[in-house]
């Protein structure tokens, strides 16, 4: 293709019977001061587009800014080559602008052939080995389970949500939903399974992505090094809610991370208020509890997430909505339209004041 | 030269064809300007004299003998051709007697007006139509089930009958099917059994919290006490649902949502729609505040059945996604939201009945119906009759 655009350029600037060189001196001396202008326009779009796409590197689903080993590791392997085809795609225009402006005239066929095989064939081979041997020699370290002892949490994927249960070294396990929560410079192991369809395990800031496939186990190593809340998303199209299956994650130093652990250990605090109290009886009322469960009341459900510390996550519905009362309000009461496909039903037909009590009672659990 | 001589011989004959076939062109082109105008002038004339008024349309003065002819020999092969498709339930299903009880409720009030019952062979007003409703007995055995079928639930027309109030209710309309294949037996006593129960007696019953006769509201004793019974214990059959100590507040928004076509069915719907809100408000309070001693019907003994139904009660199964049951129906020591039902007690066939509408999407309801959508299509047939067995068994009063 490139080398066509080539050959056509050199047949038109022959015909034309001007060279390029005498060409270009024409056109700027017509022209001097407006393309000047042009020019420092063109250059302020340059500098404001790139400066725009560089603030997609960073941010909460970014791989480039990286917080975790794999992600690091998966960053360097990104800038190199970034790098190499930067480099690349400069040589490729530099001599197709050295073909067509600096020396139109025929190449001799030994300088020809000397660029197709060392630019096309030798040149190629060993980029690629060199990037193929590098790449591989990063698997072991990425693959590398976490060392025996390590923190294990078993996320499952569900339609369209993530289950999380913090595995105990006692074989008790504590269940939360839509949020991980890592201490700093530990490494984490993280099983991955799915009950239905295949979805995939991705934090960008931290690491590779996974794949959950039901009816096995998918082992991943996180050792986040940097505290900050991230993102995570499902990668893999999985049904009707697939983009709206996003989740939290909170790198935290140890000590407030095990607090929070212990928190989360601890059965659902007594409803606080008035409000409160009559939220919790409707979320029973209302049958609440033969999906959700809340430990420490009746509500036993395990269909959908667990909600007995709901309140202080830091996302609701799976990483759509903001963690206020009024956000758990429009949840219920919109359920369906918020979230279409989304498996629990609308609760829209309840009387406001119902739906603001249950609303106050589940903020509340903290 | 012989093919040339030829040619030349066949000329004079290829002119009189062409010939001929200008005549013929010319004949065919006048037909058809004929026949257009002929029609035009009947269309005309026709229009002239309907809009002159004097075509009779009195159904005083009955249907010619050959018209009368025709007609129905049109529906009969109508009525065959398009019964052809339907499915017919096997008629040891069609002899249920909890189906023929079903399909007797209604055709008390909403096909006798017109067709008569062994009580009440001709009724009057309908006699004077054109053409008259016939009195089925002697009819049902010129019908085949799927073309009784085809009838009830599609009606006919220009003669008068409706098709059923709603589409979404095939079992409905197999109910009366089963009825009407019953009905030549039926001489008019064993007919007001049928269709009436035994009302009167079973009111006055002081341990069923029954109130006194006057208390009863009118409505009752007139048309919802035929089929549910004034004792609320829908006559035993689980061809109709046991009203008695259902939560009022479910009752009465089932009323509304029948009346405003939100919940189908052909039976309920029309009986609902005439309902007034303080009648409906005062029925499902009478209901509502009937009390349950006892086992309204007899529950099949399928200890085994009943276990693994509680097991999806109490705790549903996850795995497939189905929630536990008494998080809204009980029992449960909590209070539960009104609007959802009380199952205990409940006839089985009727829950299963409900399960399967539901999975069809075919049984609407409340503004709380929507809760069973996720439910029910999850749920294997078995494990529909498990779970309705389970709550079958339990004492009514096990409610709340």
């Amino acid at each position: 293709m490139l080398v066509q655009i080539i050959a056509q350029n050199i047949r038109r600037h022959r015909i034309g019977g001007l060279t390029a060189s005498q060409r270009r001196l024409a056109s700027a001396r017509s022209g001097r001061i407006c393309c000047r202008r042009q020019g420092r326009k063109v250059g302020s779009l340059v500098v404001l587009g790139s400066l725009l796409v560089l603030a997609g590197c960073s941010g909460p689903l970014s791989t480039l800014d990286a917080a975790g080993r794999g992600a690091e590791r998966i960053a360097t392997l990104f800038w190199w080559l970034a790098a190499s085809a930067i480099l690349i795609w400069v040589a490729v225009i530099g001599l197709t602008v050295y073909a067509v402006r600096l020396r139109p005239e025929p190449h001799s066929q030994r300088a020809a052939k000397l660029l197709i095989i060392g630019g096309g064939v030798a040149l190629p081979t060993l980029v690629l080995a060199g990037y193929l041997v590098y790449g591989l020699s990063l698997l072991p370290d990425l693959l590398q389970p976490a060392p025996p002892g390590s923190l294990r949490i078993a996320v499952t994927g569900e339609q369209w949500w993530w289950r999380v249960r913090y595995l105990a070294p006692d074989g008790e396990a504590v269940e939360l939903a839509n949020e991980l929560r890592l201490p700093v410079g530990e490494p984490v192991e993280v099983l991955l399974d799915s009950p239905d369809v295949i979805h995939s395990f991705w934090i960008p800031s931290l690491a590779g992505k996974l794949d959950m496939i039901p009816g096995r186990v998918n082992r991943m190593a996180l050792e986040p090094t940097k505290t900050g809340v991230f993102q995570g998303a499902c990668a893999e199209y999985c049904g009707t809610a697939h983009a709206l299956m996003r989740f939290y994650v909170a790198v935290e130093e140890k000590e407030k991370f095990a607090r929070w652990l212990a928190r989360q250990k601890q059965p659902a605090q007594a409803a606080a208020g008035p409000l409160a109290r009559r939220g919790q009886e409707l979320f029973l009322a209302n049958g609440c509890g033969a999906c959700h469960a809340i430990r420490g009341t009746p509500a036993e459900g395990v269909i959908g997430p667990d909600l007995t510390h709901v309140g202080g996550r830091l996302s609701l519905g799976a990483g759509i909505l903001p963690n206020e009362a009024d956000d758990f309000l429009r949840w219920m009461a919109r359920t369906e339209d918020l979230k279409p496909g989304v498996h629990m039903p609308s609760f829209g037909m309840l009387p406001t004041q119902h739906l603001r009590a249950l609303a106050a009672y589940l903020d509340g659990l903290e | 030269m012989k093919r040339l001589l030829t040619s030349i011989a066949l000329l004079p004959s290829g002119l009189r064809a062409a010939a001929g076939e200008k005549h013929l062109k010319r004949r065919l082109l006048r037909l058809t300007k004929h026949s257009a105008l002929l029609l035009v002038v009947l269309g005309v004339g026709g229009m002239l004299l309907a809009a002159s008024g004097i075509i009779p349309i009195k159904a005083s003065s009955r249907h010619w003998a050959l018209t009368d002819w025709f007609l129905s020999f049109a529906m009969q092969r109508s009525v065959a051709t398009h019964s052809l498709g339907i499915k017919t339930p096997s008629l040891h299903s069609l002899d249920d007697p909890s189906l023929v009880l079903k399909g007797a409720g209604h055709y008390e009030s909403g096909c006798s007006p017109c067709h008569g019952s062994p009580q009440l062979r001709l009724p009057r007003v309908p006699a004077a139509m054109t053409p008259p409703p016939p009195y089925l007995p002697p009819k049902i055995s010129h019908w085949e089930p799927e073309e009784l079928f085809f009838i009830v639930k599609h009606g006919v027309k220009f003669t008068g009958m409706p098709a059923w109030p709603t589409r979404h209710r095939d079992d409905e309309v197999w109910a009366m099917v089963a009825f009407l294949r019953a009905l030549p037996a039926l001489d008019a006593a064993a007919y007001r059994k049928l269709v009436n129960g035994n009302l009167a007696p079973s009111l006055d019953v002081p341990q069923y919290g029954l109130p006194r006769r006057e208390d009863v509201p009118e409505a009752v004793t007139e048309s919802c006490g035929r089929c549910h019974g004034a004792d609320g214990r829908g006559r035993g059959e689980g061809a109709f649902p046991r009203l008695a100590g259902q939560r009022p507040t479910y009752l009465y928004a089932a009323l509304q949502a029948y009346a405003r076509g939100a919940r189908h069915s052909g039976m309920m719907e029309p009986v609902a729609a005439r309902l007034s809100r303080e009648e409906m408000r005062a029925l499902a309070h009478y209901y509502g505040n009937l009390k349950e001693a006892a086992h309204a019907g007899s529950v099949p003994d399928d200890a085994a059945a009943i276990e693994r139904g509680k097991a999806i009660a109490r705790r549903g199964i996850p795995s497939k996604g189905i929630p536990s049951c008494i998080d809204c129906h009980g029992p449960s020591a909590t209070p539960k939201n009104p609007h959802y039902p009380l199952l205990a007690g409940q006839y089985a066939r009727y829950l299963v009945l409900q399960l399967e509408l539901f999975e069809k999407q075919q049984r609407g309801g409340s503004a709380y119906a929507h809760l069973m959508r996720t439910t029910a299509h999850r749920l294997t047939q078995e494990q529909m009759y498990d779970v309705a067995l389970y709550y079958a068994a339990l004492p009514p009063t096990a409610g709340n």
